[in-house]
């Protein structure tokens, strides 16, 4: 099987994506592909939904890696929900996701980043005060 | 259960390679979560032998990768032979897990995942060939294969 990757409708500077399937050294090019246009928008969040993701190597993470590289200078977060088993196994292994940064569903996620936003908004009206 | 697997050395044929290895493991009861970590390993130590394999020094009878898969009572074993120069992955420097995150170099994650996902692991230079023996432990309980 290979790479399945599902783009949501974007919300207000978040992008879900689902990724299922297996995420390897012979897909991590279609995702870092279907990403890129993505990480162009200065999004605040992107977040991965890895419902559907079946088996992730080295090749995987590193595409993980290089969005959040990307989207880290103007402030953005990659955030994972829902990983399998296998795949939190691995992603543990190398220490590869802060813990605040996985989430166990989408709802989850969503909630954080509401937090968030409310918190950026504060800040703001804190600072118009 | 013993068995031996070449491939050429090409990316595309390590998913064949592994697509044969899944149906194999599976005849064989091996869980899900096992086959997964074969796949693992056999394409971290796949890949790192097709990029940073010397083919120089690799002859034309020699250019293909040698697997071995053996499963007796609950372990199972992983022996990987290909030639070049000599190359022990076992002792590469393990990647810095604790730099920042945003800093953190990208290469040796992958040795770093064989060498946590095998129970045991044993490099030895035989003739012109780099041979890594690798072991698994297989659960006894089946749930969930």
């Amino acid at each position: 099987m290979n790479l399945a990757i599902e783009l949501h409708p974007p919300g207000k500077g978040s992008q879900r994506v689902s990724v299922g399937g297996r995420l390897d050294t012979h897909t991590f090019e279609d995702l870092d592909e279907a990403l890129a246009p993505l990480l162009n928008r200065r999004l605040h969040s992107l977040v991965l939904d890895l419902s559907g993701l079946e088996y992730i190597s080295s090749a995987g993470i590193r595409s993980i890696f290089k969005a959040r590289k990307t989207l880290a200078p103007h402030g953005g977060k990659v955030l994972l929900v829902n990983p399998q088993p296998q795949i939190q196994k691995v992603l543990d292994m190398v220490k590869a996701v802060p813990l605040n940064e996985i989430f166990s569903s989408t709802a989850e996620a969503d909630a954080y980043l509401d937090a968030m936003q409310r918190k950026v908004l504060d800040a703001a009206e804190g600072d118009a005060d | 259960m013993q068995m031996r697997l070449f491939i050429p050395r090409e990316h595309a044929r390590v998913d064949d390679l592994n697509a044969s290895l899944e149906a194999v493991l599976a005849n064989n009861g091996v869980s899900r979560a096992i086959q997964g970590d074969v796949r693992l390993i056999v394409e971290e130590l796949a890949g790192n032998a097709i990029e940073h394999g010397d083919l120089a020094r690799v002859g034309a009878e020699e250019h293909e990768l040698c697997v071995d898969i053996g499963i007796r009572e609950h372990v199972l074993t992983l022996e990987f032979r290909e030639s070049g120069a000599p190359f022990n992955p076992l002792e590469q420097p393990p990647p810095d897990l604790d730099a920042d995150i945003l800093d953190r170099a990208t290469g040796g994650l992958g040795l770093h995942l064989v060498r946590q996902v095998a129970e045991q692991a044993h490099y030895q230079r035989v003739g012109n060939y780099n041979v890594l023996r690798l072991t698994l432990r297989i659960p006894t309980e089946e749930d969930d294969a």
